[in-house]
């Protein structure tokens, strides 16, 4: 099918509003991103003779990280921190809070403030404050919390890190799902629900049967956006644990981090960036097929 | 045409920049408020001899993060003219990169530099017998214990001649006073500490006293690692030693600042610094009387000797790659002065390397350490090796693990030598 | 806006107080944490631990400020990070745009492009980054220097790609584009079409339809596109560490990790003073841009 002349025009001035984000991308993303994957096959490292000479290693990197423990685990940590943290906390809080916030309630907007400020917080701040309500055994605030309703405490960090690291991570988060979700919630239509309501559906029903289908979208795409974020969480939970102890909270992003910076090892570090963006490649696949999403 | 007259421009200007004389600058990389205080004079002082305007450029960021950075810059070749290193574990490493410069003519023609202690000039020299470090700054460690603790409880504070007698003098502090008897740092958190202030001090003394074998490899399958393991699994498992600080944040400052003033701590290794900052007069919780009420042990070998380990403090090092190589070496042999030995002694607490301090008026004040400058030449040392910085962050896994008490000595030994294998292959360890 | 019908009040009450009681309980959770930065910074005395200050002070803050350099790190923080947002709104405004209206075969593919390449974390990229910066650096010096002579460090503290405001900024806005792209490209999927083509029809030019016409009418999108661009640069740490040398162009994540350095002991009135300074900004962008947010995002998922 042939373009009209001024059709053709139109496009070709969108690709020039495009540029300069598309040019932008290409330098400080794309570039790296493509230099990291020629990385992964040398051995270049930042210091110690490779640092001098780096050689071309073919795919030694790759073989080396299939044989890995450590990739594995991290992959697992990662897996289980993306599942508990977006695709369960968030998401289940955000969703509850975009519902109850629904309602003509005196204190809205002091709820939703209150509930945005995690997300304001910067990484490091929120690390500091995290490290305060958990690290110390009895001295944390969490301990006493727990011991004032007569409960046990412990040292969490070292014996639930990887749970700690969720609901530190879950509460990071709520904002973002809440948003999306009340944005979600805003386009169902109310008269559906006040015929529901004449057929004397309970408020359960409806959630079922109104809710949660016409929201399917916004919550894959909300899925989706956050998956990928959180696949990326590096600052928050370093300043937490470090990866600790003996690897149980070594997301990939802190893999890679140590392996890049604290062994130096760069050419390994980005083989196993490469198989992490790899992966989320596939994820990304599967919920967009999954999804349809229209976009 | 446009386009011609444009790239001819770049080319003459290009072509003008290799002509351009600029005004010379030395950029020096610093590490934390109190260097760079401490540095201030000397700064001056290389202005005005060399004529040139020094540029200092703080680093913030803890030590890893520093080093990262720094690492980064190099790599590239765009590091400072001159910078400190926060540990003498990374040089090695750096040398085989090409970052440094040597220096090792400079320093020898130097004058300044016949009055260095021996023990100082050895520790510079990297495993090629160049010098790439000026080694002005001396860490002298041993253990420190609880004098008044111990005469009140009746214990001996006589020198322990081996680990038996040390690993038996803590469980008698433990039983008769409750206290913790023994501290070595140890695990992940403490960082490079669990190695520099602790497992250095052990294998020093065990049966496999160096870590490197002549052709430059790593020896981590010897028996002395794991006898050294040994040593904290027993602190540990009979609750000799404080755990539970070591595996969270700041690992130093409950074991460190209070446990050892209240008492509730007895011995830990500790360096000449810490009679000023950890207990002395710079600390937040001192100790009075410091000096008379806190003695040293030297550290025991495993059946036999005294060891007071010697490491460089934070050496200073030229850039290979400066556009300035040779001034930038003078400065150094500036940063090498007694002045600023003294200058840093008096806001860290490390030891000049050079023995004229002693007759410095300056440092004969800070009375704390003017007995440990005089005893330093008696220092042990690990002969340094690239890949050290690996295997500090190997001791300090498997030493976490133990605190966790998820291994025993071999496990801990295999969690050190299964990291330095991942992380610089097979062929680096014997 | 509400669920409830007027009637069945019985069961609407029950209702409110259960959104009440789960509304509380989540709040709760989002706020303990805050409460120890904000006691700590005014305790003269103060502890890695909640407790209560034996004296209340503003020392800490007083020190940030007159021992520091509180307000260099301030103000250096809100200029790169500020300059960073209005870039991205900017060009994400314009990018958004164009990927909403294209037809052109590669839209998905490079709309998902981006998307997950966020996976990649930065750590991963910034060496290589690095050096490409440093490449463009050593270039503008070389042009700049027969020039401006002497100067030039001065210009180059502007205008550098390594220890200048101007790389961290086109780097900090870069990282924050695909998120941003993809809001504005939602936003204006939700936008009807008749008033740019009844400009169009008009014979209004490109420009002229973007100014007349889609910026007022995405004013909320990029509010929001910008508050996440703002948010996210904003807590960056890793990047100015890297790109950033000279003492002038310290930022406060930076000034934070100057806190740690003092001798071995944490000083935690001077951390959390500064750390409540480094969150403030954050909040009031919240603040200002939070009516904003739910009305794009709507917008976007309805398309």
């Amino acid at each position: 099918m042939a373009k009209t002349l001024q059709e053709r025009r139109a496009e070709r001035q969108l690709m020039i509003v495009l540029l300069p984000s598309l040019l932008l991308l290409l330098a400080f993303v794309i570039y790296p991103a493509i230099y990291s994957v020629y990385l992964s096959f040398t051995n270049e490292a930042l210091t110690g003779a490779a640092a001098r000479a780096p050689r071309f290693v073919g795919w030694r990197n790759y073989t080396r990280l299939f044989n890995d423990a450590k990739f594995w685990n991290a992959l697992f940590v990662t897996f289980v921190f993306v599942l508990g943290s977006a695709i369960i906390g968030q998401f289940v809080l955000g969703l509850v809070s975009a519902i109850a916030l629904r309602r003509r309630l005196v204190f809205r907007t002091l709820f939703s403030s209150i509930i945005l400020l995690p997300n304001a917080a910067p990484e490091v701040v929120a690390g500091f404050m995290w490290i305060s309500m958990l690290a110390g055994g009895d001295h944390a605030t969490l301990s006493r919390i727990v011991s004032f309703f007569g409960l046990p405490t412990a040292d969490w960090l070292q014996v639930f890190p990887l749970a700690m690291i969720i609901v530190v991570n879950t509460w990071r988060g709520i904002a973002t799902a809440m948003i999306l979700l009340t944005a979600g919630l805003s386009t169902i239509p109310q008269e559906i629900y006040e015929a529901a309501r004449m057929d004397g559906a309970t408020p359960a029903q409806m959630f079922r049967r109104i809710t949660l289908p016409l929201m399917m979208p916004t919550i894959l795409l909300y899925m989706l956006i956050s998956t990928v974020s959180t696949i990326a969480v590096f600052g928050l939970v370093y300043a937490l644990t470090r990866g600790g102890p003996g690897g149980a909270t070594e997301l990939i992003s802190i893999y890679i981090y140590n392996q890049s910076f604290t062994a130096y090892q760069l050419g390994y570090g980005a083989a196993v960036a490469v198989i992490a963006l790899l992966v989320s490649l596939m994820l990304g696949i599967a919920y967009v097929r999954a999804a349809k999403v229209e976009i | 045409m446009k386009k011609t007259v444009f790239g001819g421009l770049c080319a003459i200007l290009l072509g003008c920049t290799s002509t351009f004389v600029q005004a010379e600058t030395l950029r020096l990389a610093n590490h934390g408020q109190a260097g760079i205080d401490a540095m201030k004079s000397t700064v001056e002082r290389i202005e005005k001899k060399l004529g040139v305007k020094v540029e200092v450029v703080e680093y913030p960021a803890p030590d890893k993060d520093y080093l990262s950075k720094l690492l980064t810059e190099l790599g590239a070749g765009n590091g400072p003219d001159l910078f400190s290193m926060p540990s003498t574990a990374a040089v090695a490493d750096m040398v085989d990169a090409g970052y440094l410069a040597p220096i090792t003519t400079e320093i020898n023609a130097w004058d300044g530099y016949k009055n260095f202690y021996d023990v100082a000039k050895k520790l510079a020299v990297s495993p090629d017998g160049e010098t790439y470090v000026m080694p002005y700054m001396l860490g002298i460690q041993e253990i420190y214990y609880r004098k008044d603790v111990l005469e009140k409880a009746g214990i001996s504070t006589g020198q322990p001649k081996t680990w038996d007698d040390l690993i038996a003098r803590a469980e008698e502090i433990k039983t008769k006073t409750g206290a913790y008897g023994l501290l070595f740092p140890a695990g992940v958190s403490w960082g490079s500490g669990a190695f520099d202030e602790g497992f250095q001090h052990l294998i020093v003394g065990s049966k496999t006293p160096q870590i490197v074998t002549d052709d430059g490899k790593l020896d981590l399958n010897g028996e002395g690692v794991k006898d050294v393991f040994n040593v904290y699994k027993t602190l540990i498992d009979k609750d000799l030693m404080p755990v539970q600080p070591l595996l969270g944040p700041e690992p130093w400052v409950i074991p460190k600042y209070e446990l050892f003033p209240a008492g509730k701590l007895v011995a830990t290794t500790c360096g000449s610094w810490c009679y000023i900052f950890d207990w002395g007069r710079e600390s937040k919780n001192p100790i009075p009387d410091v000096t008379k009420v806190v003695g040293t042990w030297t550290v025991p070998g495993q059946t036999g000797g005294q060891f007071v380990l010697a490491n460089l403090a934070a050496p200073w090092a030229v850039n290979a790659k400066s556009a300035n190589v040779e001034l930038a070496k003078k400065a150094l042999l500036e940063i090498g002065s007694v002045e600023t030995q003294v200058s840093y002694a008096a806001r860290i607490g490390n030891i000049p390397a050079s023995k004229d301090a002693a007759s410095d008026p300056e440092f004969q004040k800070l009375t704390e350490l003017v007995p440990i400058h005089a005893a330093a030449e008696k220092g042990t040392f690990l002969k340094q090796a690239a890949g050290f910085g690996t295997v500090a962050e190997g001791v300090a896994r498997a030493t976490d693990a133990l605190l966790r008490k998820e291994v025993d000595a071999a496990g801990a030994q295999k969690i050190l030598v299964d990291y330095v294998k991942e992380t610089l292959g097979d062929d680096a360890v014997k | 806006m509400s669920v409830a019908p007027p009637g069945e009040s019985a069961n609407c009450v029950r209702g409110d107080l259960m959104a009440y009681a789960t509304l509380s309980l989540i709040s709760i959770f989002c706020a303990i944490p805050f409460f120890w930065l904000l006691i700590a910074s005014f305790d003269g005395n103060a502890q890695l631990f909640l407790r209560w200050p034996e004296t209340w002070t503003f020392a800490n803050y007083l020190r940030v400020f007159a021992k520091e350099d509180g307000a260099k790190w301030l103000f250096n923080s809100l200029f790169v990070v500020g300059s960073a947002t209005f870039l991205v709104m900017v060009l994400s405004g314009l990018g958004g745009y164009a990927l909403s209206r294209t037809r052109a075969w590669w839209k998905l593919p490079f709309l998902y492009a981006i998307l997950l390449i966020r996976v990649l974390p930065s750590t991963a990229l910034v060496v290589p980054l690095y050096k490409f910066l440093l490449t463009l650096n050593n270039a503008e010096g070389a042009l700049l220097r027969p020039i401006f002579g002497s100067a030039t460090r001065d210009i180059m503290r502007w205008t550098g790609f390594i220890d200048g405001y101007l790389g961290l900024i086109l780097v900090l806005a870069t990282m924050q584009l695909p998120l941003s792209l993809w809001i504005m490209k939602t936003f204006f999927d939700g936008l009807p079409r008749d008033y740019e083509e009844a400009a169009l029809m008009d014979g209004a030019t490109m420009i002229q339809r973007i100014r007349r016409v889609l910026v007022p009418l995405a004013l909320p999108g990029l509010a929001a596109s910008g508050l996440f661009a703002f948010m996210s640069a904003w807590g960056d740490f890793l990047l100015p560490l890297i790109l950033l040398s000279s003492p002038e162009l310290q930022t406060l994540p930076l000034g934070l990790f100057r806190a740690f350095l003092r001798i071995n002991e944490i000083d935690y009135g001077l951390l959390t003073a500064l750390a409540f300074i480094y969150l403030v900004p954050a909040v009031v962008a919240f603040g200002f841009a939070r009516r904003f947010l739910v009305q794009t995002f709507s917008g976007g998922v309805k398309g």
